[in-house]
């Protein structure tokens, strides 16, 4: 599973390209969730071109 | 907080066999927190409702209301039916009046407060309106103002909006996301129903159920601004996965 890439709509990763305060707050943002949850959905919500929403759904396997 | 540990009802059937309508069920609901319970037909949803509001006594287990154990119904729980169950010789008005007065709440003001709720739920031009004058997404407005008035701890719903078409269901789940929001941490709301985008519409929290005897298979937790709509990115992906988890429940693996 760790091999398999991932799945993106990106064209190609930003490759040392540096990333703007904007950027790295969204990241950062997304990689706090990314550590809490173990399986699940996080949505970005962009407008005019800034991510101003991130929502997600995790989920739990209870048997 | 409301607290569901090791929950189970065995049920005699008339031949003497012994049969579970749900079991092991333990799940937290944080106070303000907004959660359903969601499974097949027969899962044991409602019994599980009666069960929290006080109406049945479990075979297993024990519920807890803030650390005090549920013996009966009590104020601290509201519980809304598919069918509103006003009195129907009283007008909307006087059976949210009324609900006050038993709920022990001071009587000074109870026409204040129950004309404010009725104002809040969209029906105060029908309030001296006996329920058999009212549509009956009116009727189930009006059960929830009476319910809300009394300012429970838990609103206990068992498939609340099953009996209404499509419209009076939508704009009364409107009601409560709006509801869920300005009543945060004031009210905990714990709603039955078979309905997977009403669940992901309202609720934080979804507990999946399995076929008969109910047990609990997943929960979804779904952090997503309110008001949400079936559109959302987020909403429509939950909901088809939880509809893919009921229908192998329903269809066997």
């Amino acid at each position: 599973m760790a091999d398999e890439p991932i799945r993106s709509a990106a064209d190609e990763p930003l490759n040392g390209e540096e990333l703007t305060a904007e950027e790295q707050q969204v990241l950062q943002n997304v990689a706090a969730i990314l550590r809490r949850i173990k399986f699940g959905t996080v949505v970005l919500v962009v407008q005019d071109g800034k991510v101003v929403q991130i929502e997600m759904a995790e989920k739990f396997r209870i048997r | 907080m409301l607290s569901v540990r090791d929950l189970g009802i065995t049920r005699t059937r008339p031949d003497g066999e012994r049969v579970a309508a749900f079991e092991g069920l333990s799940f937290d609901v944080g106070r303000g927190e907004f959660a359903c319970l969601i499974g097949p037909s027969g899962c044991g949803k409602s019994s599980t409702l009666s069960v929290l509001a006080g109406l049945e006594r479990p075979t297993t287990g024990s519920v807890l209301v803030d650390g005090a154990p549920v013996t009966g119904p009590g104020p601290d729980r509201a519980l809304l039916f598919q069918e509103p169950a006003l009195f129907p010789w009283l007008s909307a008005r006087a059976n949210v009046e009324l609900a006050l007065r038993l709920a022990g709440m001071s009587s000074e003001g109870h026409d204040d407060r129950a004309s404010a709720w009725l104002v809040r739920m969209g029906i105060d031009r029908a309030a001296d309106r006996q329920p058999h004058e009212l549509s009956a997404g009116m009727r189930q407005r009006a059960a929830l103002a009476r319910a809300l008035a009394c300012d429970p701890k838990v609103l206990l719903g068992d498939e609340p909006f099953g009996a209404l078409d499509a419209l009076a269901r939508e704009r009364l789940q409107g009601v409560l996301q709006r509801e869920r929001v300005e009543r945060a941490g004031e009210t905990t709301f714990v709603f039955a129903t078979h309905n997977v985008r009403e669940a992901v519409l309202l609720a934080d929290r979804v507990f999946v159920m399995s076929s008969a005897p109910g047990r609990l298979l997943e929960e979804f937790r779904i952090d997503a601004t309110r008001p949400r709509s079936l559109e959302d990115v987020l909403v429509s992906r939950v909901v088809s996965e939880i509809h893919d988890l009921l229908i192998r429940q329903v269809e066997g693996p």
